[in-house]
């Protein structure tokens, strides 16, 4: 019984995309442009040449949140969505009645459908890959050259991950609404 | 002792079953041959309404056929943009079937003596559109069988898609066994299942509107305005309905009891109308005040679209100065108009479902050369009109049927 979650040391990101091909050959993601569970947004840089903004350049890796209290959950009509014992949020293909509504209600567009199993997919943060054979990391923190991501058990003091917490000052995307992710973002 | 008890049982569940038989052998039915379906008036607009009921039905077999080989690619749905032109229609059929409801409800349930010689074309009305959107929706939810077993299996009770879908099915339910009633006439019990229906159907149609009101990352949707605003729609489409039920079935020539009714009508959907443009006005001066993100904007873009014109011009405004004009007394001009309106609700129906998907929640870019996503485009595959144009082609049908099947005259 853990509580995981992740740290994303977002300003160390390069763009190089290693972390989605990772995840796709891990997990076995279908290939195709929208079918992805993770991804880097990239703000292009603004600004004339030669006042170009260059702060306003910045890759932002991300994925499921992990919501603590996940609004995809919270619609889902047939309990398909659920926190497995880690308190990762997953799908259960044989639930899911595919209505998207969970789609519509996840506010960070981590959701998507997989052309085989017709079903609403999602990252599991490695759950049924790495995890399950006694890994300690995911595929694409494992990957990622400059060290983005932390992955770990948030309940456990001496982790990796709790000590970053501590220690470094951060922030959860959208956490106005109220979702409690469990992604946090090292500035 | 325990013999005499089992022996009281099977009496009693013999009865029960014995009434339950009587009860349906002696629902009041006419016999229908093919004849007599294809039996009506050869007249060029019945001629022109039975090619087009048939076109459509022949365009849903033909885009069902096409959904069930290709799944979802069929449509135009997106990872950004999943619900589409079905979920719009589903909401216009079962938007329509509430509003037949409650304007079934105010002759039978409430008393009002005007609007009764209307409750069984309503009521019956109310059970072909819920129809119609059922088996339009059944085509857009990915499996539909795998919803009804795991509603029941592993109900998720914090999901307004369960409520609402769960109360449709008990709304139905209710109004099938008030419209039996309402053939036997018996006017005591059509009552009790019509107020539960209404009752039921009242709260099965706020839950979808906080289907989009529940929804804390779309700004522009959330909040109590849907649950409410659906109702006051609802309402005012099953008068729209109510004037072309009536106006197909006396010709738009009315007999003066039917007048009364009409006029009666009109002066209620002129107030309606009225607080629909009140609130409609509000909800956008509130979304654009202070330039809130994800809010303003939506809202400034909705009023640059055309289809946000459509459905202000054709639901509100024309039906709105037409029933002004005389107070409700230009009928005819009213069926015309209503039908117009009918149009105006898809637009309502299509706009809200578009409008809320409108934005993306995804504002970088996420693959090289691609431009910042700004706003999520939609347009509906021939996949999708074709199922949606079944869906009206099955509604009419169904009612079509049912004027054959059924005495829908009031029996006063």
């Amino acid at each position: 019984m853990a509580r995981y979650g992740m740290v994303l040391d977002y300003k160390n990101c390069i763009n190089c995309k290693a972390c989605e091909v990772a995840c796709k050959e891990e997990n076995g993601i279908l290939l195709g442009a929208d079918k992805h569970r993770i991804w880097v947004g990239a703000n292009d840089v603004a600004g004339e040449w030669p006042l170009l903004d260059i702060v306003s350049a910045t890759f932002m890796p991300s994925q499921c949140q992990h919501c603590d209290d996940a609004p995809c959950q919270s619609v889902c009509p047939t309990n398909a969505t659920y926190y497995d014992e880690n308190s990762v949020v997953r799908v259960d293909p044989d639930k899911c009645i595919l209505c998207s509504y969970c789609m519509n209600a996840c506010p960070y567009d981590a959701r998507y459908v997989d052309d085989r199993t017709v079903t609403v997919d999602k990252c599991n943060f490695c759950t049924d890959t790495r995890i399950v054979r006694g890994e300690t990391t995911t595929a694409c923190q494992n990957t990622c050259p400059t060290k983005v991501r932390t992955f770990g058990d948030l309940d456990d003091p001496e982790s990796e991950i709790s000590e970053l917490l501590r220690t470094r000052e951060h922030f959860s995307l959208k956490a106005h609404l109220g979702t409690k992710p469990k992604l946090y973002y090292l500035t | 002792m325990s013999e005499t008890t089992i022996t009281a049982d099977a009496v009693h569940e013999q009865s029960f079953i014995d009434k339950a038989k009587e009860f349906v052998f002696t629902i009041p039915v006419n016999k229908v041959t093919i004849k007599d379906l294809l039996g009506f008036e050869k007249t060029p607009r019945n001629n022109f309404i039975a090619v087009l009921t048939l076109a459509f039905i022949a365009m849903f077999v033909v885009g069902v056929a096409i959904y069930l080989s290709q799944g979802h690619h069929a449509y135009n749905v997106t990872r950004e943009h999943p619900w589409g032109l079905l979920i719009a229609v589903y909401i216009f059929f079962v938007v329509s079937s509430t509003g037949l409801c409650i304007v079934g409800s105010l002759g039978d349930v409430f008393g009002f003596k005007d609007y009764e010689l209307i409750s069984k074309r309503a009521i019956f009305g109310s059970i072909v559109t819920i129809l119609a959107g059922f088996a339009v929706i059944a085509f857009e939810i990915g499996h539909p069988v795998t919803m009804m077993i795991y509603n029941v299996l592993s109900p998720g009770l914090t999901s307004a898609i369960w409520w609402m879908g769960t109360l449709y099915g008990i709304y139905l339910t209710f109004m099938i066994i008030e419209f039996i009633f309402l053939l036997k006439n018996d006017m005591k019990m059509a009552k009790i299942f019509g107020l539960s229906g209404l009752l039921v159907g009242l709260a099965a149609h706020s839950n979808l509107g906080s289907v989009f009101g529940f929804l804390n990352a779309r700004p522009i949707s959330n909040g109590v305005f849907y649950p409410t605003y659906f109702i006051l729609t609802a309402f005012i489409t099953g008068i729209f309905i109510a004037f072309i039920i009536m106006g197909i079935r006396y010709k738009n020539v009315f007999p003066e009891a039917v007048k009364t009714m009409l006029t009666g009508l009109a002066k209620i959907q002129a107030l309606l109308l009225s607080i629909l443009i009140f609130f409609v006005t509000w909800k956008m001066l509130t979304d654009i005040y202070g330039g809130m993100p994800n809010r303003a904007d939506v809202a400034l873009h909705i009023l640059g679209s055309w289809t946000f014109w459509a459905e202000v011009i054709l639901a509100m405004v024309i039906p709105l100065i037409v029933i002004l004009k005389d107070f409700g007394k230009s009928h005819v001009l009213l069926v015309w108009v209503s039908l117009a309106g009918m149009v105006g609700i898809f637009f309502m129906r299509y706009n809200l479902v578009h409008d809320t998907q409108l934005k993306p929640l995804q504002m970088m870019k996420i693959r090289e050369y691609q431009l910042a996503p700004e706003w999520i485009h939609y347009f509906p595959s021939g996949t999708e009109i074709m199922i949606s144009l079944g869906g009206v082609g099955l509604c009419i049908a169904m009612y079509y049927l049912g004027t054959k099947l059924f005495n829908l005259d009031s029996n006063h």
